[in-house]
């Protein structure tokens, strides 16, 4: 309710303000509308019943409960209205909006009041409606109505009979202004009424029933059949009454005249076709009549500029219509709409959902016009390729001198050759010739060809069902086979001229091993000494005499140590260097002189294999520090990378060929118990507890903490020389003296992921450098081989190998050439020692 | 065809920066395949011409000649073809009056490979394998054999010498660095201090400018700066010292490479220049103790010479080349140029101290050269004598280059071109 005035209040106050514009605006034009209207409201009095009756069916209007109906509706309430009583109508409004209309009264009073007050103007603020159209809210025009209304009511109940009032007229006819959608139909259903109320005021409850004006007046019952079938009767149908209805007497043409003029109706009177009586036409028929043929509404009241009435306001207020603050969900995004976007806008990433502009195309192309693939499989690349590039059927052919009508007397088969050829009667397909030569004396004599139907048959069968497929040659060059290596070049820096050569030894050089910092490297040689050189300047610093030739020399990778283990004879020297840093030398020199306890007893095989002693002073002062004793000679040793265990391998000591020392407790260990062949060399692994050691056939994995075999590496060699693991543990070569070098990704398989057979004699030894991706393989063939020896830390990429360098400045002496080969621990160097008792230097 | 045969003939402009040398400013056309001789002789006339013309008499001198900033060695022909100069072009050629041969003048005979020598106005110092230091006159006469070090000596240098005394240091592979002082007089050599500090041998000594300081480089790859003052410290500390056999500590340790340190240079007071097999030149700033600039090669560097009068820098690696580098450019890892001739290891070189363009070198092929910065194909010299692997070499006094080998013996060049000075010393 409350709402409702609000509103009304602000319609009110909208229309005041129109009120004030237009007032404010000259009004001048609006005068010639102001008659107009006045001639309207003229027109008006005549039908002031009319506007009662209209009044009437608004009251219903006056309900809250219908502000907000449509036209229509209210137009049927008017009508039910106008069904019922109208005393009834009137006190059924009051008690059903008893206090209701006491408010309303008071707005419309003011309303009224105001409207009394501007009377005067009150045409002039329609016109200005008209004129401006200036949309004005048809609720407005209905409360305008309905509070008319009530005035009228009012009106009514003071002085009923006085319906020519102007200011009742006034408000009639802007109810009837406000009737905005009315029909044709409703408009002369209403005329009907109008006529009803007009003719036969009385019988108002005879047609109480009768909702349609077709039934009207049927008091002829003959039923909608042609008139004519009554020509020839007297009568014209039967009324109510069943009686027969009597053709008025038809004059001739003089009475019709003497009517024309004694009759001053006669010019509107009309025949009833329907009872053949004649009929005299009311004013307001004659009206409509009019309007129709001026080809005007047909309806007098309606009026064709009523104002626009603007339902929605295209204003933009200032203030909010309602008082309410919004509501905190309309600034917050809709999570159920979101979901709902998000759902499509998945379906539509996933194409269950297809956007509009899909489903158009996919239409467009069902509508569209289709093409079936009658012959679809001919389309496939070997039918096309039939088409495009053919094959040509293999030529015959040519006929040879044999096939002659005359051929030379050579080709003509002599007995032997007949027999030959009629034996194999049975399989033709063996004979040389598939016709028997012969000659005749001119081509008129030749006979015709027997076969030729079945030569044309199988050439047919030939070219119909022999496939011919077109066999691509392969294209390859040799160059692209061959793999994509690296220019040596781009590999640098690697050894490439001799620079340095150390000679001073006397027979050959078996082996040499540099000092962890790179500057000394120590040399063994077979004229029984060891040599400790200045790298840089080639310079021997000191020789080391021993009892026999030497085998094998080590320095300890330690750089903490000072320690070089030299294989001679039977012996294994720990000798320190005394170069390098003095705190290093002397700290040696302690730590070898104290003697641990040794508290585990060792066993009998161990004890009978290996002998730990301390030098004697002879020996002391050359630097052997301690002696390990073995009980076969060694060939081979080698440390681990700590520098705490050494590694000597006897290949003679049979099932103890392959020993470990410990420095630190002066303990040895024999770690196999059983010998699977003649070890040749053993290697520590850099990172892991593992030792490799290598048959003359195979190498194999061992784990040293668990004492099992890991892995067992097939050569498939007859003689492994050497071995060499990358210092990152992954990768291990092998030389063998059967020249090759095999390179084991130890990821990869036990087989070899490469064979290299660059050296053309027995490889000796190979070495990887500790940090650029270098190799170096020593032959007997007197060279050096450098290569590049990528290992990626991809595991998907396999090494790059790349043979960069071949060095070969040694001399031969007798049949050995080079027979070891070291890297420099930093540069990258290479040192060989040969047979021609030199150690080279390359940089 | 004649391009290709060098038949051409080519359009020249002989100039000179030694004005009583000069010829007419006017182009010549000479042959395409003159070589230095021939334009000996061309120049040698033109300047006989032009004596007698003015009466006056001149015995032919040799000429050097500089084709676009580089000796004509060979063909001009070939010169320019490999310059790419159209032969069209005039060519300007600069001829220098050729740098007279050094001679052989003396053979210092040692007991064992001599691996530091150190020449100073009258004195030479060497350092030996045998662990002793000698001292010699330039003349060759031996004055003096210090033993003192326990294993053999790598590097020797004057600190300063007048003529009542002397100072030098002595490096040794035994990691110590001795300070020692040396009365002319009585001939007699008194060891200041031991300088000890390094952990591995040291290898390079050089004093400072003001005879201060002096930096060592060692195998322990520290750069030490040492004082070189006879008495270090106070008053306390010396008596101490004496009493102790005067053991001296580093002033200062500069720790940056990776490798030994093969060479050390004092670029200025506060500016060192060392060379380290880990490849690299690196310049360090005493002041702020830290390294300046760093110039890494793809070889390791045996020695390197900065001079002060064109401010680069020669190096000598393995590879048999020298190579110059340029401090001062940002792009410091670039190589001005290489010089080939050496057929071995080349272990030492040096700057002239006067000579702008000249500097020697010795090598592991028994030779030392002396080069011309313009000549990069070809020595200017080759100085023959030693009989083995030449250790170290010196030109600090510029009359006399001093080389000292494998061979045991320290070999003396004289420098010709000192010869007229060192007559009017005499003359004095």
């Amino acid at each position: 309710m409350a709402k409702k005035q609000v509103k009304r209040k602000a319609t009110e106050f909208i229309e005041k303000k129109k009120v004030k514009d237009i007032d404010i605006k000259s009004t001048e034009e609006d005068e010639g509308l102001q008659e107009d209207l006045l001639q309207n409201i003229s027109n008006e009095d005549n039908d002031s019943s009319d506007d009662e009756g209209a009044a009437k069916a608004y009251q219903s209007d006056d309900s809250d409960e219908l502000e907000f109906e449509s036209d229509e509706e209210g137009n049927y309430t008017s009508k039910w209205d106008a069904n019922v009583p109208s005393e009834n109508s009137d006190d059924d409004d009051e008690e059903a909006s008893g206090e209701e209309e006491e408010i309303n009264e008071s707005d419309i009073e003011d309303i009224s009041g105001e409207e009394e007050a501007d009377d005067n103007d009150d045409d002039d603020d329609d016109e200005d409606g008209i004129s401006d159209e200036e949309p004005i809210s048809s609720k407005e025009s209905n409360i305008k109505v309905s509070s008319n209304n009530k005035e009228i009511k009012k009106t009514k109940r003071a002085e009923k009979n006085k319906p020519n009032d102007l200011n009742t007229a006034k408000k009639a006819l802007e109810a009837q202004n406000a009737k905005t959608n009315e029909s044709l139909n409703n408009l002369k259903n209403e005329l009907n009424d109008k006529e009803q109320i007009a003719a036969a005021p009385a019988n108002k409850a005879e047609y109480e029933d009768s909702d349609t004006s077709d039934e009207e007046d049927i008091r002829n019952t003959v039923g909608n059949i042609p008139m004519h079938w009554y020509d020839e009767y007297k009568h014209i149908g039967y009324d109510w009454d069943a009686k027969k209805i009597i053709k008025p007497p038809k004059g001739d043409q003089i009475d019709d005249f003497l009517r024309k003029i004694e009759d001053p109706d006669f010019w509107r009177s009309v025949k009833d076709p329907q009872t053949g009586q004649e009929v005299v036409l009311t004013d307001a028929d004659i009206e409509l009549i009019k309007r129709i043929n001026s080809s005007r509404v047909p309806n007098p009241e309606h009026n064709e500029y009523e104002p626009w009435i603007e339902w929605f306001t295209s204003e933009v207020e200032r203030m909010p219509i309602k008082n309410v603050p919004d509501h905190k969900r309309s600034f917050l995004p809709s999570s159920s709409e979101r979901k709902k976007v998000s759902r499509m806008v998945h379906a539509l990433k996933m194409g269950w959902m297809k956007t509009m502009d899909e489903v158009e195309r996919e239409k467009k192309a069902a509508r569209g016009p289709k093409f079936y693939m009658l012959w679809e499989t001919d389309t496939s690349r070997e039918q096309m390729r039939r088409i495009h590039d053919p094959v040509s059927a293999p030529k015959r052919d040519l006929p040879g001198h044999a096939e002659s009508y005359n051929p030379p007397p050579e080709y003509l088969f002599d007995e032997k050759e007949q027999r030959e050829w009629l034996k194999l009667k049975d399989e033709p397909y063996k004979r040389k010739l598939h016709f028997m030569p012969q000659k005749y004396k001119s081509l008129r004599e030749v006979p015709a060809y027997p076969r030729y139907i079945r030569e044309r048959f199988m050439r047919c069968l030939d070219l119909y069902l022999c496939p011919r497929a077109r066999r691509t040659k392969l294209n390859i060059d040799a160059e692209y086979l061959i793999p994509k290596l690296p220019s040596p070049r781009d590999l640098q820096p690697f050894p490439t001229v001799e620079s340095l050569v150390y000679r001073g030894h006397t027979d050959l050089v078996r082996t040499v091993s540099v000092e962890p910092k790179g500057e000394y490297i120590v040399s063994g040689s077979d004229d029984k000494t060891v040599k400790i050189w200045e790298i840089a300047t080639g310079r021997c610093i000191r020789t080391i005499e021993t009892d026999d030739v030497v085998r094998c020399v080590a320095w300890c990778p330690n750089a903490k140590l000072s320690v070089i283990a030299v294989a001679t004879g039977n012996r294994l020297l720990l000798i320190n260097p005394k170069v390098g840093d003095k705190l290093i030398v002397k700290k040696t020199d302690d730590l070898l002189a104290e003697t641990p306890q040794v508290d585990t007893m060792e066993s009998e095989r161990i004890k009978t294999a290996v002998q730990w002693s301390v030098a004697e002073k002879e020996e002391q002062e050359k630097g052997v520090r301690i002696v390990i004793t073995h009980f076969k000679p060694i060939q081979q040793v080698t440390w681990h990378g700590r520098g705490d265990y050494v590694a000597t391998v006897m290949p003679e000591g049979a099932n103890r060929s392959a020993l470990i020392h410990q420095l630190s407790k002066r303990r040895s260990q024999i770690p196999f118990s059983k010998s699977k062949g003649l070890i040749q060399c053993v290697l520590f692994h850099p990172i892991k507890p593992c030792l490799f050691v290598a048959t003359q056939h195979n190498v194999r994995i061992y784990d040293l903490v668990k004492q099992e075999l890991i892995k067992k590496l097939l050569t498939n060699s007859k003689w492994i020389s050497g071995m060499s693991i990358h210092p990152k543990g992954d990768n291990l070569l092998v030389s063998t003296y059967d020249k090759k070098m095999l390179w084991f990704d130890l990821d990869l398989s036990t087989k070899p992921y490469q064979t290299l057979r660059l050296h053309k004699n027995a490889v000796r030894s190979v070495a990887f450098h500790l940090r650029y991706p270098l190799f170096a393989s020593a032959s007997d063939d007197l060279s050096v081989i450098v290569s590049h020896g990528m290992v990626y830390n991809d595991l998907l990429q396999n090494p790059l190998i790349v043979p960069v360098k071949k060095l070969q400045t040694h001399e031969a002496r007798e049949e050995f050439g080079i027979l070891d080969v070291v890297w420099h621990p930093i540069q990258p160097w290479v040192f060989s020692s040969g047979a021609d008792a030199t150690i080279r230097l390359y940089t | 065809m004649e391009a290709e045969n060098g038949e051409g003939q080519v359009q020249v402009r002989l100039k000179t920066k030694q004005e009583q040398y000069a010829v007419p400013d006017v182009p010549y056309t000479i042959e395409g395949n003159v070589t230095t001789a021939d334009l000996n002789t061309f120049v040698n006339t033109l300047l006989e011409q032009a004596a007698i013309s003015s009466g006056e008499s001149n015995s032919p001198i040799e000429f050097d000649f500089i084709v676009i900033d580089e000796y004509l060695r060979g063909r001009l022909c070939d010169h320019l073809r490999e310059k790419e100069i159209s032969f069209e072009d005039t060519v300007d050629i600069e001829y220098v009056e050729r740098f007279p041969a050094p001679e052989p003048q003396d053979c210092l005979l040692h007991d064992d490979w001599v691996s530091a020598v150190k020449a100073c106005d009258k004195w030479i110092l060497t350092g030996c394998y045998d662990n002793t230091i000698n001292i010699w006159t330039v003349k060759g006469k031996h004055v003096l054999t210090i033993p003192g070090h326990t294993q053999p000596l790598k590097a020797v240098a004057w600190v300063s010498v007048d003529d009542e005394s002397g100072k030098f240091v002595s490096c040794s592979q035994d990691q110590t660095a001795m300070l020692w002082e040396w009365r002319v007089g009585t001939n007699s050599v008194e060891c200041v201090s031991v300088c000890k500090g390094h952990e591995r041998g040291i290898d390079c000594v050089d004093v400072s400018p003001d005879k201060s300081r002096f930096a060592t480089g060692s195998w322990d790859t520290m750069l030490k700066i040492w004082s070189a003052e006879i008495n270090e410290g106070g008053e306390g500390t010396s008596k101490r010292a004496k009493e102790s056999g005067t053991t001296r500590v580093p002033r200062i340790t500069l720790q940056g490479h990776r490798e030994s340190i093969s060479s050390v240079q004092w670029m200025d007071s506060s500016t060192l220049l060392t060379s380290s097999w880990d490849h690299t030149l690196k310049i360090w700033d005493l002041h702020l103790e830290g390294i300046k600039s760093e110039i890494s090669a793809n070889k390791s560097i045996f020695d390197a010479s900065y001079s002060n009068l064109n401010h680069l820098i020669v190096t000598a690696s393995a590879d048999k080349n020298l190579r110059l580098y340029d401090p001062r450019t940002n792009q410091g890892n670039l190589v001005r140029n290489t010089y080939f001739g050496h057929s071995q290891w080349v272990q030492t070189v040096m700057w002239s101290t006067t000579e702008e363009y000249l500097f020697i070198s010795g090598s592991y092929d028994n030779q030392n050269k002396l080069w011309d910065y313009r000549s990069p194909k070809a020595p200017l010299y080759d100085l023959l004598g030693h009989g083995d692997k030449v250790l170290d070499i010196d030109w600090s006094n510029p009359k006399y280059i001093v080389s000292g080998g494998a061979d045991n013996t320290v070999r003396v060049f004289k420098s010709r071109k000192a010869v007229p000075s060192e007559r009017m010393d005499e003359d004095k």
